[in-house]
């Protein structure tokens, strides 16, 4: 599924230059360490992080996305950081468990 | 000779994960950092010779090996405290040159360093260096970007370097959600 076309239907708040591409499945965890070992790439990524060093992780792994949950506001230097490098990221007022149960029902799943 | 051959294909096994412990003696202003399995990151302080060591920074994080799903062989990445991206920080840093050169064809430049004090402990060979390099570029699959893996020998100044480190520690989201 494309992210254009998740960002659509979930209603998710764009935080920086976006970039379409195919999504193959989700990721959830607040642990870098986590990203690392287990993510893969063109994952979506859900978490309630904002600190900078998420953009190097999720540019390490070439995910599609990170969506930052809860209504937590994103750094502005996080931002600029994520657009210097490519990296998608997104927002919603969701919890993590709703937008996972969301991304469920429009046909995502773990990979 | 099966190892010359092999054109590998590398997967992360043995994951174990700990925390990298940073300590620092304030008699001699030295600095360490070392991995400990340990559940409960170590807090207290101890004599070691000369040393009095104090317990800077504890952050999670794991060990792993890559392990050739062709020919099976394994590589192991003790010396390996973590990654960091180079965010083009000093002009004049070796590891900035390389960043601008590449920047334009989306290869995206992290420096691998091992722990210190760097020139006590045993450090990432190049040979290893290279091979987390391909891991990190077959893992990704994309034709679009790249990443490029470069030694910690050739940062200018560590003491100023702005390089995002991959690491889980001030992770702590200080902002109140939207609306609150």
């Amino acid at each position: 599924m494309k992210l254009q076309e998740i960002i659509d239907k979930l209603d998710l708040k764009i935080l920086t230059n976006i970039e379409d591409k195919e999504v193959e499945g989700v990721f959830i965890s607040d642990m870098l360490s986590d990203v690392m070992t287990s993510a893969k790439p063109d994952d979506l990524w859900l978490t309630v992080q904002t600190h900078t060093n998420t953009v190097s992780a999720v540019n390490l792994i070439d995910m599609a996305a990170m969506v930052v949950t809860q209504g937590k506001v994103v750094p502005q230097n996080t931002i600029e950081l994520a657009n210097r490098y490519h990296v998608v990221i997104l927002s919603t007022p969701y919890t993590t468990f709703e937008l996972a149960t969301k991304l469920v029902g429009i046909g995502l799943k773990a990979t | 000779m099966q190892e010359e051959k092999c054109s590998h294909s590398w997967k992360m096994v043995n994951i174990a994960y700990g925390f990298v412990i940073t300590e620092k003696c304030y008699q001699t202003d030295k600095v360490a950092t070392y991995f400990t399995f340990e559940h409960k990151p170590p807090l207290e302080e101890y004599r070691e010779g000369d040393h009095f060591w104090n317990v800077m920074e504890s952050a999670q994080s794991f060990r792993f090996d890559l392990k050739c799903t062709k020919c099976g062989l394994i590589t192991t990445f003790n010396e390996l405290m973590g990654l960091m991206m180079c965010t083009g920080c000093d002009k004049t840093c070796e590891v900035d040159i390389i960043r601008e050169k590449l920047a334009s064809d989306r290869t995206w430049v992290y420096v691998a360093f091992g722990f210190l004090p760097i020139n006590e402990r045993k450090q990432l060979t190049q040979e290893k260096i290279l091979i987390l390099e391909n891991y990190f570029n077959q893992r990704r699959k994309s034709s679009k970007s790249r990443i490029k893996i470069v030694s910690h020998e050739i940062v200018k100044n560590f003491a100023t370097c702005y390089a995002e480190v991959i690491k889980d520690i001030d992770m702590l989201c200080l902002t109140a959600p939207e609306g609150e």
